[in-house]
């Protein structure tokens, strides 16, 4: 009976690395053979490798998990699914199921919307570049606008003209809510009177009926204090419209940026320490609410939470296509999936779990991905044993903006599969092949090759 | 006799409190047997076996709870652990966030609450400084070097320049302050705190809150000399009643509990909070050598016995560090490393 | 090899270099690897000892192997002539 056998590691001991545990999450050594009982190897063999795999089980049980929080506590609540963080059909159709909206910041995801069967009027167009031509139809469809500019004031009002009626709109807020960065660029800003002025711009044109407020004060904000801020701040601000204008503010729209349970680089505690509960978060936004706002009035409460919902439903597969020496000493390992197709690796650190159980010592180790660029790295840094090649690695959470901003750089983009709850799967995205990228490239005819 | 785990014992030359936790519990009136938990094998708590019976190094808190609570019971099923003195910030809110799960397996601590936790951020600072009457420096946040030149506009030189939690610096002119920006912000991230430097006498108060308002003992001193790292070597006990009364107002109006550190600086009859730290400062000791036991009262506190709560200590005591050394085998070192405790 | 000899090695992985101070954590596998280097074999012996005693590939193993003795190069264990 021959031993198990490890690859040979020696480590060299230096004051302040010397920690048998190493700062690697524990989760970093953990196994992962399957996704929702559904083996990693069989996933890869159908749809090869890398591959993109969200669980519908989870999916749904996030969704409910935040909208249990928010509405035990207010009685008038809305969802609207940003579809900036991931607009697969089929995650937004689940969505949609779900009961959310659809919250949109182009004509693009518009028009992917209505493809999809949303009705206009459950769609929020946000953003600040809203061609005209898309107000146009927005408009007509009694989708919801929230304004970020007052150029836009001025083509709603057009639109308002061209069509004959007045339509229902709302405005984005900016503020201090104690928050750095402050997004001071989106919308009207509170503090500096800029959103008293837009409400008089649209109460003199006397074309478009004032009826939401809108804000979003930043992304994967960890200080449940700010929401409260906000909260406070959007209602005041409303009562003001309503004594001083006429309006009734019907909505108030506080925009997303929950954080999920994602390692953001530069913060050193762990997600399940660092991130709050999403009953935190609720409990800070509706007893804001329901403390300032006055006896009998229950404004609709709107959230566009994308990530919180999406990121810990979506997992990558990647598969180590080799192992090498930096001069460093320090173990390499490239990988078939880079920054191309996880954008956010940027930002966060992901778990990292193995298919197999690997014997022998973690060391030190950076992962690449496979692009020909200085800036591919996945993990700068983290603690493995030595994978032989063909290991599989399940990065999570990465459900959330990585199949919207991932690039078509040198590789095609890779297909995504989605684990139903009955253990189904279904392909939602084919893997891309040349004819994607070239069917609208034209050669003109007198550079055609004659070779 | 009671097995207590202390950590923050690399006793360097920016030194944890773990050691001046250790003298203070073996000096107290409970028999007590201390493991020392250190994060790497070249701390030197992890040799100064008079003080640590034993020594476990741990997962680093970033690796995440379950790793961390782990070990911590590992220590408990084989070595018997009632209670842990956690005394690194990084490690605060795993512990306070963990702590009824520990004391359910039998682990007790006397930590913070969360929300107490939250006010150490230095930009709560004015916050408190309100809710008790003190002055806080006029302060800036800022995340950018236009902001950061705009804040030096306002506030004039010389400025203090601050990382939220770690870090400060005092810069006397534009390009001291950009880069003491830029250096914090490398290692710490945003947002960076921009202060006026205010001029008086530092003074400190250590003290440990009951969680009801009241406390187990205060003691006030003022750093006579301090070491380029802004560590303490030589310091004097002061009773300062403004700064006693003020540090009072703090424990009652946030019903502090467990160990704290408040950071003034006191001109003529103004106080000006710095700092508020979650835990027990470094010089924890000279609490205990003018009489005033706190890591003996904060682990009483901790294992539910009634602290003494006395503390009439004299001011004009004098506390002085000094180096030390001694030599031990490689052998000890070589176990830390392979197994992980000695 | 002179410099392999030097080391002082212990059973449980532990390696401390009295020239220089050094100290370093080996596993199992390099341990084994380690004495075999020490007593002069052969890169092709030590593939086959490997092979012979753990559940592996006399290929994965010669790899191993080859990306060890690049550690041991980097760390100065490892004299260039000798391998």
């Amino acid at each position: 009976m021959k031993e198990v056998y490890e690859k040979p590691v020696i480590l060299k001991l230096k004051t302040g690395m010397m920690n048998k545990f190493g700062s690697s999450p524990a989760y970093a050594r953990k196994v992962r053979k399957d996704i929702d009982g559904v083996p990693v190897e069989e996933l890869i063999e159908e749809f090869g490798s890398p591959l993109f795999v969200f669980s519908e089980k989870k999916l749904r049980q996030k969704f409910r998990e935040v909208k249990n929080a928010f509405t035990l506590r207010y009685p008038n609540v809305e969802f609207s699914w940003s579809y900036k963080t991931n607009y697969l059909d089929a995650i937004c159709a689940v969505l949609h199921q779900e009961g959310e909206t659809a919250e949109v910041v182009s004509e693009f995801e518009y028009e992917k919307a209505r493809r999809l069967g949303v009705p206009g009027n459950q769609i929020i167009y946000n953003g600040p570049y809203k061609p005209y031509d898309s107000l146009v139809t927005a408009v007509k469809e009694r989708a919801r606008i929230n304004i970020d500019h007052f150029e836009e004031i001025a083509d709603l009002e057009k639109v308002a003209d061209e069509l004959g009626v007045k339509p229902r709109v709302g405005i984005r807020l900016n503020m201090d809510t104690g928050i750095h960065p402050q997004w001071s660029r989106f919308g009207f800003n509170l503090e500096s009177g800029q959103a008293l002025d837009a409400v008089k711009r649209i109460a003199s044109g006397g074309k478009l009926e004032l009826v939401g407020l809108h804000c979003h004060i930043g992304t994967f904000i960890l200080d449940p204090h700010a929401y409260e801020v906000e909260v406070k701040k959007m209602v005041d601000f409303a009562y003001t419209v309503e004594d001083q204008f006429g309006f009734k503010i019907e909505y108030l729209d506080i925009g997303g940026g929950f954080p999920s349970k994602n390692r953001l680089k530069g913060i050193y505690l762990p997600p399940e320490v660092a991130v709050p509960s999403v009953d935190e978060f609720a409990e800070r936004v509706c007893s804001a609410l329901l403390s300032s706002l006055r006896p009998g009035d229950y404004p609709k409460l709107i959230l566009e939470s994308g990530r919180a919902i999406v990121d810990e439903a979506g997992y990558l597969i990647t598969t180590v296509h080799a192992a090498k020496r930096l001069p460093s000493g320090l173990k390499a390992y490239v990988l078939d999936a880079g920054v191309n197709i996880l954008f956010t690796a940027f930002w966060y650190k992901f778990n990292i779990e193995i298919d197999r159980e690997v014997h022998g010592t973690s060391e030190p180790c950076v992962l690449y991905g496979p692009l020909c660029m200085n800036i591919d790295v996945v993990d700068d840094l983290t603690y493995l044993p030595p994978l032989p090649r063909g290991t599989r690695l399940i990065l999570s959470p990465v459900g959330a903006y990585n199949v919207t901003q991932w690039m078509q750089f040198i590789r095609y983009r890779p297909a995504v599969a989605l684990i139903g709850e009955n253990g189904e799967v279904d392909l939602i995205r084919e893997a891309e092949d040349l004819t994607d990228i070239v069917r609208r490239e034209k050669l003109p005819e007198r550079l055609k090759l004659e070779w | 006799m009671y097995r207590v785990a202390v950590s923050g014992i690399n006793a360097v030359d920016n030194p944890g409190p773990g050691v001046g936790i250790a003298k203070g519990l073996k000096g107290g009136s409970l028999e007590v047997s201390i493991y020392g938990l250190a994060y790497d094998a070249m701390e030197p708590g992890i040799y100064m076996k008079w003080l640590f019976e034993k020594s476990f190094i741990m997962p680093y808190p970033s690796a995440g709870e379950e790793p961390f609570i782990e070990r911590l019971l590992y220590i408990k099923s084989n070595y018997g652990l009632d209670a842990v003195i956690p005394a690194l910030d990084a490690e605060l809110p795993l512990f306070i966030k963990s702590s009824s799960l520990l004391e359910s397996y039998g682990v007790k601590t006397f930590l913070p609450t969360e929300e107490q936790f939250k006010l150490r951020g230095k930009d709560h600072l004015p916050e408190i400084a309100e809710r008790i009457g003190v002055k806080v420096p006029e302060t800036r946040i800022v995340t950018s070097y236009e902001e950061l030149s705009k804040a030096i506009e306002e506030l004039g030189f010389p400025v203090m320049i601050k990382g939220i939690f770690y870090k400060a610096y005092k810069a006397f002119n534009i390009s001291q302050a950009t880069s003491y920006f830029n250096s914090i912000v490398a290692e710490w991230g945003y947002p960076i705190i921009v202060q006026q430097a205010v001029t008086g006498e530092e003074m400190n108060v250590v003290g440990v809150g009951d969680g009801e308002g009241g406390h187990f003992g205060l003691v006030g001193i003022k750093k006579l000399w301090i070491t380029s790292l802004g560590k303490i070597w030589t310091g004097v006990t002061v009773r300062n009643e403004d700064l006693l009364s003020a540090t009072e107002r703090f424990v009652s109006e946030f019903k502090w509990r467990g160990a704290f550190e408040f950071e003034c600086i006191v001109s003529n009859r103004d106080i000006y909070l710095i700092e508020v730290n979650p835990r027990f400062p470094a010089w924890v000791y000279f609490a205990t050598g003018v009489g005033v036991n706190l890591p003996d009262r904060l682990l009483k506190a901790a294992l539910g016995l009634e602290p003494e709560r006395d503390w009439d200590y004299p001011a004009g005591k004098l506390y002085v560090r000094f180096t030390d050394d001694f030599v031990t085998d490689m052998s000890e070192f070589q176990r830390v490393v392979t197994r992980g405790e000695n | 090899m002179g410099k392999l000899e030097r080391l002082a090695v212990n059973d449980e992985g532990f390696i401390f270099d009295p020239e220089t101070g050094n100290s370093y954590t080996v596993n199992k596998t390099g341990l084994f690897i380690i004495k075999f280097l020490k007593e002069g074999k052969s890169e092709e012996e030590i593939v086959k000892a490997l092979s012979e005693k753990f559940d592996v590939s006399e290929e994965d193993a010669r790899r191993d192997l080859v990306d060890f003795m690049e550690q041991l190069r980097l760390y100065g264990l490892l004299e260039g002539e000798n391998v």
